[in-house]
């Protein structure tokens, strides 16, 4: 808990105990100026439960509200009259009639408020109940329909009667075509934002209709379309247009991007990554077009670059910011003509380049000392000279991505450590560092992100370092760094109590005793421990009462662990949405006990369960069915489970993997 | 054998070409006298020179002779290969060149046979037996006016070059003369055949603007056909029998029933294009109809390139519309295949504006509410009955939402309400032999099934169970 949390935890405490002159006297607008400014969600629950005063100023101030679970949806639907923001992504099982009825027994004007849903991967809901949530909503502006893959034109239809909607997502709602998308822009023409990514139906004719109908449009993302040149000649029409995003469009080529090129000068963001018929030449003209662009990225597009684009590149001088051109042969010349046109680069990404040198590195960041983000990965040639140039240069640095760039040591990182203390991300998987290295980067404080899978040279040793200093660190990666025993986790826990993601896969020394450690990470919200062979059941019953933020648990492959194992997930680990449980020794039994506790379970991977009968399978997804989303599954059970479950778990929008793998047991 | 084949080709190709020239009838004015200095071999000085349209019995009783001869022959050469055959296995090479001396000799007989009764056919057309235009009616067509006169002709095959014969190409070259002389007046040349395949062509196809080839007037000939031809709906005729077919290939293909000597693969191949025809002047066809752009009187006048243009063009443009969409009920068309075309997306992938107007092609609709402010595209309603039958089908099957304490507590994994007591150990030690044995699903099907308690929800019935009518106002609604 937070600082301020306990400091009014206190004050309300005090202030009951008092009778009625601490919290209670204040009004409630105060109160909930006070709750606004309080960040972490656990304080906020803190304060609810401590006080009335608080629980009703919540009530009427609430604004923003993260469902979980569907049966108590109506009732904070109730509680909380002024929300502005509903997220329902997480929310287990939803479906039509549990929304509709939610919404229902909200009132009237019950969600009147409401601007903000986000519905992503609730994949349950279809038309019926976003009409009704439509009708409840009349100031709703912005949607997230994303990733839910049944979604079709009925269900866009029914969004376009909200009239006022200015953003949408409709990311993989494989179904809509453009007549779906034809609606929505007709009943929605104050749209600014909108994303398609991936609705492979739509298409030229569909876009084209969009840029007609919505003038308004700031931001569209049409990565993965099959649309052609034509869409963007439509698209270049669009006079408010800041950001485009076109990633892996085939069927757009340098023509297009001349059309693109011919419209207002509001265009700031380009993405063509993966758009296989964009040469620099295309580039080059868009460029010249549009002279205020900011980021561009083209990465896995580009094989050459001419000196056309260089040239046009330096008009660019005063504003681009980022620029990004993974996989693509560079030389030393054109690093540090880039260095030299663009000096303004925040973020520069050269992941996968062939061709980038020390020179090279060293000639692009002598004139950009801006540069906030670099992204070398697999950049092999590179050594400890390139990390002294950045160091020397870029004293902002927050995040640098070094996998696979085998020449550098303790030496450079030493030098960028000290030069650079805001760095918060740094990728050094398959580097080969050492607990030296570590030592070094342990005085960056402010370290968030760090990565160090494949590094078997890392001990406990390099862990504690890292634990002594690094306290704001969330995400581990130490993927096969076989070295860690559990005293290393012991270390890490001592200092790192913010983190939320952790990597321990194939951390083979790791034990029970040392899953005992991490239960006191009570943030964990990710945590893989795939193929640890030594831990049971007695490990993950303390990651299960300790982590109560656990979301997402990899077991694969943990042979040792049991129905116990199980069994103490299934009574604590309330919020955890994905597990995967391939290869695990468990029962039918457990499988059953778990499935049926766990309200938040979305996503279950379980393969080659041996132990688990034919029975085991249809009871434990009887008793899930409605709220999993995804499941993984040998092929084999396809035939032998009943149609009727398999067809209940399809209408309830789950999607189901069915795998053939001979079962063979690894040791790593 | 090829080889020999087309050295034999080689040696009679002139011959056959010259012969047979006429075979295109719009080369045909003055060829009768072309073909006087022939000879026959069997010294019927008279025969050579038959008029159009009537037959010499003198020249018939001399080919019907000569075809028994022939005849003799050939039965001669096959019954001393029967004999051979029941001897020893002769060699190889004896065998394929008696076969080849047969084929020759057959040949040459069904060619025989072919003239000879070619020769009646245009006898047969006269006393209106097909339904071809009289014979008076050519005169009318300039230009066009061939005779059959050829056919004769074919009799000056002598049996010297009897073997040559066995070309296929001279055998199609042949045949195909042989039937477009047949045709009299032989309006139809022979690459319309080929023509017909890309009928799609039409009658636009024949303007100058759109073939790019503008040819100045008199650089071509002009030919002009009348209404009757223009309608005829066959232009090839089986000689034997008189069947009228639209494609000279569903005649070869016909004439396979009058006997294994049309069953060959060269009386079945496509006849080759003329080559003399390539130095022809350029034909082109005015529409009979005066008045009509296509018509040679107009001023603005554009030919058409070719016989099936004139078809199409006159029927389309001059013609009644007889055919009616048997879907729409509405659109009629004078060309069949125009009609096809139509019946192809007639009633299919219809796109519907929320005016109620609708459209062929998304393409159409999609303009069409681009331009019109508040138009929005109607969803299929079918696609609308689909899911929602899905839906209602999903609601049926789930367990009410909303009130976990009203569920079947038959099923106590499903229910697991709001607090994690919902499943003691007890219970599951309790329930776990029923439930680990086979034939206890009926139970958990049962606590699946009932949604009773969701549909007495207020709420809920506005999308449980919804009537027709629903969807239709709520789409009405939409529409508004």
């Amino acid at each position: 808990m937070s600082r301020e949390g306990q400091k009014l935890d206190y004050a309300a405490a005090g202030g009951n105990g008092a009778g009625g002159v601490g919290i209670g006297v204040l009004s409630l607008d105060l109160l909930g100026q006070v709750l606004d400014r309080l960040r972490e969600p656990r304080d906020r629950k803190a304060c609810r439960l401590v006080s009335r005063a608080f629980e009703r100023a919540e009530a009427t101030h609430r604004r923003a509200l993260r469902v979980l679970r569907r049966e108590p949806l109506p009732r904070l639907l109730r509680a909380f009259p002024s929300l502005e923001r509903l997220d329902l992504s997480a929310c287990a099982s939803l479906d039509d009639a549990s929304l509709s009825a939610a919404i229902a027994a909200a009132g009237a004007g019950g969600l009147a408020g409401l601007r903000r849903v986000c519905l992503a991967r609730a994949s349950g809901v279809g038309w019926r109940g976003l009409e009704a949530l439509v009708a409840a909503c009349p100031r709703l502006e912005a949607v997230d329909l994303s990733h839910c893959v049944g979604a079709g034109d009925r269900e866009v239809a029914a969004l376009a009667a909200a009239a006022g909607l200015r953003e949408l997502r409709l990311d993989k709602c494989l179904a809509v075509t453009d007549m779906g998308l034809a609606k929505v822009v007709v009943g929605c023409p104050r749209l600014e934002k909108l994303s398609v990514k991936w609705c492979r139906e739509i298409s030229d004719i569909g876009i084209d209709l969009l840029a007609k109908k919505c003038p308004e449009l700031r931001s569209l993302n049409i990565s993965y379309l099959k649309v052609g040149n034509g869409s963007l000649r439509s698209i270049s029409t669009l006079e408010k247009l800041e950001e485009l995003a076109m990633v892996g469009c085939s069927c757009i080529d340098d023509e297009g991007l001349e059309l693109l090129s011919k419209g207002t000068d509001s265009l700031q963001s380009v993405d063509v990554s993966r758009c296989d018929h964009v040469t620099y030449q295309g580039l080059a003209s868009l460029i010249d077009g549009r002279k205020f662009l900011q980021k561009l990225h083209a990465a896995d597009c580009l094989h050459e670059i001419g000196q056309r684009f260089v040239s046009k590149l330096a008009t660019l001088k005063e504003t681009l910011t980022a620029l990004k051109l993974d996989g693509l042969e560079v030389s030393d010349s054109l690093l540090q003509a880039i260095g030299e046109g663009c000096n303004k680069l925040v973020e520069i990404g050269l992941s996968k380049c062939s061709g980038v040198t020390d020179e090279g590195i060293s000639s692009l960041v002598a004139r950009c000392s801006d540069l906030r983000t670099i992204d070398l990965t697999c950049c092999n040639l590179i050594t400890n000279n390139a990390l002294d140039s950045i160091a020397d240069n870029c004293k902002m640095l927050e995040c640098l991505r070094l996998e696979s760039c085998s020449l550098i040591n303790e030496k450079g990182l030493e030098r960028i450590a000290n030069c650079c203390p805001n760095l918060k991300e740094i990728d050094l998987t398959d580097c080969g560092v050492n607990d030296a290295a570590l030592q070094h980067l342990a005085k960056c404080s402010e370290l968030r992100t760090l990565k160090l899978g494949l590094c078997s040279s890392i001990s406990d040793k390099g862990i504690a370092f890292i634990s002594s200093n690094c306290g704001n660190l969330v995400e581990l990666d130490l993927y096969r760094c076989n070295s860690i025993t559990d005293d290393g986790l012991a270390a890490l826990v001592n200092g790192c109590k913010k983190i939320k993601l952790l990597n321990l896969c194939y951390c083979n020394k790791i034990t029970d005793s040392g899953l005992g450690h991490l239960g006191s990470l009570e943030e964990l919200t990710n945590l893989e421990l795939r193929c640890l062979v030594r831990i049971t059941g007695i490990g993950i019953s303390s990651i299960a009462t300790g982590c109560k933020s656990l979301i997402e648990l990899d077991l694969k492959r943990c042979y040792s662990v049991d129905d116990a194992g199980l069994g103490a997930l299934a009574r604590n680990a309330f919020n955890l949405r994905q597990l995967t449980i391939s290869y695990c020794q468990v029962t039918g039994l457990g499988l059953c006990h778990l499935l049926s506790s766990l309200r938040c379970l979305q996503d279950i991977k379980m393969v080659h369960l041996s132990w688990v009968s034919i029975e085991g399978f249809e009871i434990a997804l009887r008793a899930a069915c409605g709220r999993l989303k995804k499941l993984k599954m040998l092929n084999g059970l396809k035939t032998v489970l009943s149609p009727e479950l398999l067809q209940m778990l399809h209408a309830c929008g789950c999607r189901i993997r069915w795998v053939d793998k001979p079962l063979v047991y690894k040791d790593c | 054998m090829d080889r020999s084949q087309n050295h034999i080709h080689g040696q009679s190709a002139a011959n056959f070409c010259y012969q047979f020239g006429s075979d295109n009838p719009l080369l045909g004015m003055g060829i009768q006298q072309q073909f006087a200095p022939f000879t026959s071999p069997f010294g019927a000085s008279s025969s050579t020179n038959i008029p159009h349209m009537d037959w010499n019995p003198a020249t018939m009783l001399d080919n019907l002779t000569f075809i028994e001869d022939k005849i003799r022959q050939v039965k001669d050469v096959i019954r001393t290969m029967v004999d051979n055959g029941g001897q020893l296995p002769c060699r190889q090479g004896d065998l394929t060149q008696q076969q080849q001396v047969v084929n020759a000799d057959l040949t040459c007989l069904i060619v025989q046979l072919i003239s000879t009764a070619g020769s009646l056919l245009p006898s047969l057309k006269n006393s209106s037996f097909l339904s071809q235009p009289p014979a008076g009616h050519m005169d009318t067509v300039n230009h066009v006016g061939s005779s059959s006169s050829f056919i004769p002709n074919a009799t000056t095959i002598s049996e010297e070059n009897k073997e040559d014969m066995c070309s296929p190409e001279d055998y199609e070259e042949l045949f195909k003369g042989f039937t477009d002389g047949a045709m009299e007046g032989g309006i139809e040349i022979d690459n319309v055949f080929v023509e017909e395949q890309d009928a799609k062509d039409g009658d636009e196809g024949g303007d100058a603007s759109m073939d790019g080839e503008n040819l100045p007037p008199g650089s071509y000939e002009l030919l002009q056909l009348e209404k009757d031809e223009i309608l005829a709906p066959h232009t090839h005729f089986c000689s034997i029998c008189g069947k009228g077919f639209k494609r000279d290939a569903n005649l070869r293909m016909h004439m396979r029933g009058h006997g294994d000597e049309y069953k060959s693969p060269a009386a079945l191949a496509k006849p080759p294009r003329d080559a003399s025809v390539e130095h022809e002047l350029v034909k082109r066809y005015s529409c009979p109809f005066v008045g009509c752009k296509r018509n040679k009187l107009h001023k603005n006048f554009q030919p058409l390139k070719t016989i099936l243009c004139v078809k199409n063009h006159y029927k389309r443009s001059h013609c009644e519309k007889s055919y009616t969409c048997s879907r729409c009920h509405t659109k009629k068309f004078s060309v069949m295949a125009d009609l096809k075309t139509h019946e192809k997306h007639c009633g299919r992938d219809k796109w519907l504006c929320s005016c109620g107007t609708s459209f062929s092609r998304k393409d159409k609709l999609f303009a069409h509410v681009a331009l019109f402010q508040g138009h929005t595209p109607a969803l299929p309603a079918d696609e609308t009955k689909n899911s929602s039958d899905q839906i209602s089908r999903v609601g049926s099957h789930q367990e009410p939402a909303k009130f976990p304490s009203s569920m079947g507590s038959s099923f106590m994994w499903g229910t697991s309400s709001s607090d994690d007591r919902g499943l003691d150990v007890k219970g599951l030690a309790g329930c776990s032999e029923d439930i680990l044995s086979t034939g206890n699903f009926g139970s958990f099907n049962f606590s699946f099934g009932p949604a009773d308690g969701f549909t007495g929800e207020p709420s809920g019935s506005s999308f449980s169970v919804l009537p027709p009518e629903h969807f239709q106002s709520a789409q009405k609604k939409g529409k508004n």
